[in-house]
């Protein structure tokens, strides 16, 4: 794992090196001030990217973190003679702890009020500390013995420490992205619904991911200090801070961490070049040219460079599309042979009871009961609309019912969290696919594994095991934004599997699929109910099910209006009647 | 009038709909049936320009539909009703119909069309001032079709318009399109999932299977096919 | 005057000053409700189009000689009438040429919606503004000058009582102007055409489409209009504000709070949203330093965000 880790950072280790060594020429001590400066808001972009690249959650106010690490640095040298290689750590410390703070909150909103709730953050802050009479604080200079204080004459010894920082946090993150953590956090990005759904507690990670974004962001804002020398509370809680971290990131490329490293070369010697050169000519001119850059650069590469450019090395030429099978005309399933299997007659694992559901005046779910026996597969129709998903949603704790029970071996969970349903043993599949992209195949499956594999090779095994059940392994290592359907539902299931469910709820898996296709689904489907899962599975039209199901619950208008096995419920009239409407039956007399 | 050739199409690189054809004569009742997932929304979505088109020509009255903005393809009189409504929530029932009669045709004609529909759909007269968003599915779907009617159109596509709507409802919204197209002879592409009033009001009738015409005809013959009862419901 | 006398005047005093205040930041607020509100585009560069309609507003009243035409009581609101169109115009450009590529259909494809790419991107345009007109324009303070900012009213509440509330003259001016503009913007979106259109595209763009409606087009005309209403309360506030090139950061923030307190996508809500900022800035003071009083405007924003995520007048339509 480390080994691998270590493999995968060589690029950065020898760029790093590299930029070391070019430091070491650089004699010119503002040169060596902007050598510096790019590693520290590269380590702050790192941050920013912990946080808002991996999970999606855009934060305005890394620089409350920043902010706080700063001022925690140069007052606690000004009050108590705190060293600032003390205070570097403490400062971590400090960033972590407002991360929590700020987050527990925070995170109960999602999208543009999380962001703009992130915002509010530093503004106070830097009002605050400008009441508490801090317009501008700076380092006192030690004289005896000024290493032990991180004073050194030569700028360069700052860039070391900046580069020893940045290699810390460039293996922290790779880690991260590498184990359960990284993997947890993307899931989170790419849809938190379906990541709960795979066992994921999403708050936790959430909280996880902020107190170590908020701890570097800290260590960050404390090194910016001691080479900085001078700071107030606009250059550290300012808007602009917080927009820097979020610059170098989305310019570089959210979501990886190359990004920032990237982002922080490219545009902090720019900024800082212009300023002083033409700063004294054209004030303000930095600012013109860099927004400049930025919007000429957001608009060619809307995602940032990385993406960019990797988009257009792994564009894939090789892979065309499957050919289609022959229009012959399929609608017809070969057999219509119903299920000859006994009924499985296992003891009841799920059982829900009176269960309702209505939204304002609309009555999704009413009132409804079933059973089901290990083993079995339970096919659920019912026509558009008639509030099929909204019992799944219901079942695995998406939503919570206005009424009843959900007995899931015998114990209620009813109003328990999707993650919690989760290692409770239903699994889950969503009608409407939301594949991590760009991940494997592999890894979209091993997302799912997380829930009960302990380590990183147990949840690898795992996830290559669901897919040799679903029969995927031969593509595994393929990017999942370029499957078919039938891949993407085979997938999902096989991510549903990692979690190694007893019971799974399969949300129209065979929706979009050909007559063929859906007969190798089914067949994937009756292969794992043998191998002992209990099967809930929705869907739309009864063709395919006819062959797969041991009973059939129709639902209509969110009522169960009839139960039992295929051969009678296909030929209940008012089973006909909620599919095909009256003239149908009429018809079909005559 | 409409006359779709080889048309394929979807989403950004995947193709959801292979080389259909399908052509809508002046006021013929054309149905477009399938499972879900066939490409019939997919389908409806090109014609109006809402989803890519990789190949194939779309003409409507001899007019070259695909090099049409997406929101001029309404001015042509081509009114789509979509698939779950979409009707603006947060509006009153009278201001979607105005929306409806966005197009030229239809502001200079809103006074008899607004008459007109709301002699049809007496409810959309009632709750004239009503949210759209605080109506039930099916009195929505009344506004949804009366939307589409008031741009004047000359062909009414309709996706699903018996989505989510009980049995009883849907049969009226039926009945109550017959005897709009009873009344003015408008030319309609349906999209269903209830096969019977799909099949039975159609002039003409293609199966759509994963985004291929699997199967055409007029709508006693399919009605009549054995792979079609069989398909549909295991009859 | 007793202590309690005391009170109560100041109380009145800053409830007067926090309603005269908080419609100028209500106009604010409604402006970029247009965009932030209907069309879901993070601006950051909106307090910087504040900042160039008050420059704008700033010339015509001086350079372009309104100041001397019209006078100094008539001509600052005749300037701020006059700078609407640039506005609008700029917006328009702004938006076909730079925002209109990461939002609406260009965007649907991308990180987030396009959301990443639309707040990097009115970042730098927001850099550019502030430091273009720097260069342009240099950072001194500048202001619309009215004698009208140094004249108040009085108004005694309680006969022959010792209580007196003023009633600055350019504020009571200013928010009279933002009331007008809001009732014309009202009437606009309610029942003209465009405004109709305008709505029904930011209900549900996919069927405005079918209606044929051009939505990009509706997009771009609401940027230009929020625009343009942003900067005239721009133009407004340069009646009793100096500024300088740097003065739209802090209103940026001043304006997404409002709206979100509003209730993101409702207008009105924006405006009163922004009412709510003025009068909590205003009232904070009786308890706390003056310093803060921002400070109390976020941490208030906060509260009411966490406890009342629909905002204090939206309709809960947003619920993820």
């Amino acid at each position: 794992m480390l080994k691998e880790i270590i493999k995968s950072l060589l690029p950065f280790f020898m760029l790093a090196a590299l930029y070391i060594v070019l430091a070491m020429f650089v004699t010119n001590s503002y040169y060596q001030l902007i050598m510096t400066l790019v590693i520290i808001w590269a380590v702050f972009g790192l941050s920013w990217n912990m946080l808002s690249g991996y999970t999606g959650l855009i934060s305005f106010g890394h620089a409350s973190f920043f902010g706080l690490g700063a001022f925690a640095t140069v007052l606690a040298q000004v009050n108590w003679g705190i060293s600032p290689w003390i205070m570097l750590f403490v400062s971590g410390l400090i960033g972590a702890a407002s991360g929590l703070l700020i987050g527990m909150p925070t995170f109960r909103l999602r999208g543009h009020y999380f962001a703009l709730s992130m915002l509010a953050y530093p503004i106070a802050l830097l009002y605050i500390f400008q009441w508490l009479g801090y317009p501008e604080l700076s380092i006192p200079r030690v004289l005896d013995n000024p290493a032990a204080y991180m004073q050194f004459s030569d700028g360069r010894v700052y860039t070391v420490i900046a580069m020893i920082l940045l290699f810390v946090v460039v293996v922290i993150s790779r880690i991260v992205e590498k184990t359960r953590f990284g993997m947890a956090l993307v899931a989170i990005k790419q849809n938190e619904s379906a990541a709960e759904a795979a066992g994921i507690n999403t708050l936790a990670w959430k909280l996880k991911a902020i107190a170590l974004s908020g701890a570097i962001a800290g260590m960050a804002g404390s090194l910016y200090s001691v080479v900085i020398l001078v700071i107030t509370p606009g250059s550290v809680f300012g808007m602009l801070t917080s927009a820097q971290a979020l610059t170098v990131s989305m310019f570089g490329g959210a979501g990886t961490l190359w990004g920032p490293i990237i982002g922080a070369v490219f545009l902090i010697p720019i900024a800082e070049t212009l300023h002083a050169e033409l700063g004294n000519i054209l004030p303000g001119i930095q600012g013109v040219v860099y927004g400049a850059a930025i919007i000429l650069l957001i608009t060619l590469a809307p995602e940032g460079i990385y993406w960019k450019i990797r988009d257009w090395l792994k564009k894939p030429s090789d892979e065309k599309d499957a050919p289609q099978e022959n229009a012959d005309i399929t609608i017809v399933p070969e057999s219509l042979e119903y299920t000859k299997r006994p009924m499985p007659t296992g003891d009841i694992v799920l059982s829900v009871k009176n269960m309702s559901k209505s939204f304002g005046g609309l009555k999704a779910v009413q009132d409804v009961s079933f059973d089901v026996t290990r083993g079995m597969i339970l096919g659920i129709i019912g026509p558009n609309g008639a509030g099929k998903t909204t019992l799944f949603n219901l079942l695995n704790g998406f939503q919570t019912p206005s009424g009843g029970e959900v007995l899931v071996d015998g114990v209620n969970m009813v109003n328990q969290k999707p993650h919690v349903m989760c290692r409770a043993g239903i699994g889950r599949t969503f009608q409407i696919m939301r594949p991590f992209k760009r991940m494997t195949i592999h890894n979209n499956v091993k997302v799912g594994a997380y829930v009960t594999a302990k380590t990183e090779a147990e949840a690898e095994e795992i996830a290559a095991d669901a897919l040799q059940q679903v029969g995927l392994s031969s593509i595994s290592e393929k990017l999942a934004g370029g499957l078919s359907t039938k891949d993407l539902r085979l997938m999902e299931l096989a991510r549903a599997l990692a979690g190694k469910p007893h019971i799974l709820l399969l949300d129209e898996t065979l929706a979009g699929l050909g007559s063929s296709e859906s007969k190798e689904v089914v067949a994937v489907i009756r292969k794992l109910s043998e191998g002992g899962v209990t099967v809930v599975i929705i869907e739309h039209t009864m063709q395919a099910m006819v062959a797969l199901v041991d009973r059939f619950l129709v639902l209509d208008h969110g009522e169960v209006i009839t139960e039992g096995p295929p051969e009678i419920v296909t030929r209940d009239p008012r089973v006909i009647e909620a599919y095909l409407g009256k003239k149908w039956v009429t018809d079909a007399k005559n | 009038m409409l006359k779709i050739e080889n048309l394929s199409a979807g989403y950004s690189d995947v193709s959801v709909l292979h080389d259909v054809s399908l052509t809508v004569d002046a006021g013929q009742f054309i149905s477009v049936v399938g499972p879900n997932g066939a490409g019939k929304t997919t389908l409806f979505k090109t014609i109006s320009g809402t989803v890519n088109c990789h190949g194939g020509s779309i003409t409507f009255e001899g007019e070259d539909v695909l090099k049409l903005a997406p929101a001029e393809r309404a001015h042509l009189g081509i009114a789509h009703v979509p698939e779950g409504r979409q009707v603006f929530a947060s509006m009153t029932v009278f201001e979607n119909l105005q929306m409806g009669a966005h197009t030229k045709k239809g502001r200079a004609e809103w006074d008899q069309n607004l008459e007109k529909i709301y002699t049809w759909l007496p409810v959309l007269k009632d709750r004239a001032n009503q949210y759209a968003g605080t109506l039930s599915g099916g009195e929505q779907q009344m506004v949804a079709i009366g939307r589409g009617l008031a741009s004047s159109p000359k062909l009414l596509m309709l996706d699903e318009p018996s989505m989510g709507l009980s049995p009883a409802i849907a049969d009226f919204v039926f009945d109550k399109l017959m005897e709009i197209r009873h009344d003015t002879g408008l030319s309609i592409l349906l999209v269903e999932q209830r096969v019977a009033e799909a099949l039975q009001f159609a002039d003409h009738c293609y199966v759509l299977e994963t985004g291929r015409v699997v199967l055409e005809g007029d709508g006693e013959t399919l009605k009549a096919d054995d792979r079609v009862r069989q398909a549909y419901l295991g009859m | 005057m007793t202590e309690t006398q005391i009170l109560i005047e100041s109380i009145l005093q800053l409830l007067v000053t926090g309603v005269l205040v908080g419609a100028l930041y209500g106009l604010m607020c409604v402006g970029l409700a247009m965009i932030f509100g209907i069309m879901r585009v993070i601006n950051f560069a909106q307090g910087d189009f504040m900042m160039i309609g008050m420059y704008v507003t700033y010339y015509i009243f001086g350079t372009l000689g309104f100041n001397s035409i019209f006078g100094s009581l008539l001509g600052p609101y005749l300037a701020v009438i006059a700078a609407a169109p640039f506005l609008f115009a700029f917006g328009w450009l702004i938006h076909k040429f730079l925002i209109g590529r990461v939002t609406g259909v260009a965007s649907s494809g991308l990180d987030g919606e396009g959301h990443y790419a639309q707040l990097i991107l009115t970042l730098g345009i927001a850099l550019i503004l502030t430091n273009g007109m720097m260069i342009l324009v240099g950072a001194d303070l500048v202001s619309v000058r009215t004698p009208l900012s140094s004249e108040a009213w009085t108004l005694a509440p309680v006969a022959e009582g010792p209580i007196l509330i003023f009633f600055n003259k350019a504020r009571v001016f200013a928010a009279l102007f933002s009331g007008v503009v809001i009732i014309g913007l009202w009437f606009m979106i309610q029942k003209t055409w465009m405004g109709k259109s305008l709505r029904a595209a930011a209900d549900n763009a996919e069927a405005a489409i079918y209606m044929g409606i051009d939505v990009a087009k509706a997009h771009r005309f609401a940027f230009a209009v929020g625009t343009a209403i942003t900067a005239m309360a721009g133009g407004l506030l340069a009646t009793n504000l100096p500024f300088t090139p740097f003065v739209g950061l802090e209103y940026v923030i001043i304006m997404y709070a409002g709206v979100v307190l509003g209730g993101i996508g409702s207008i009105i809500g924006a405006f009163w949203g922004g009412m709510i900022i003025g009068l909590i800035q205003q009232l904070s003071t009786l308890v706390l330093p003056t310093q803060l009083q921002n400070a109390t405007i976020f941490l208030c924003f906060l509260l009411i965000v966490i406890l009342r995520p629909q905002g204090l007048f939206g309709r809960n339509v947003e619920r993820t």
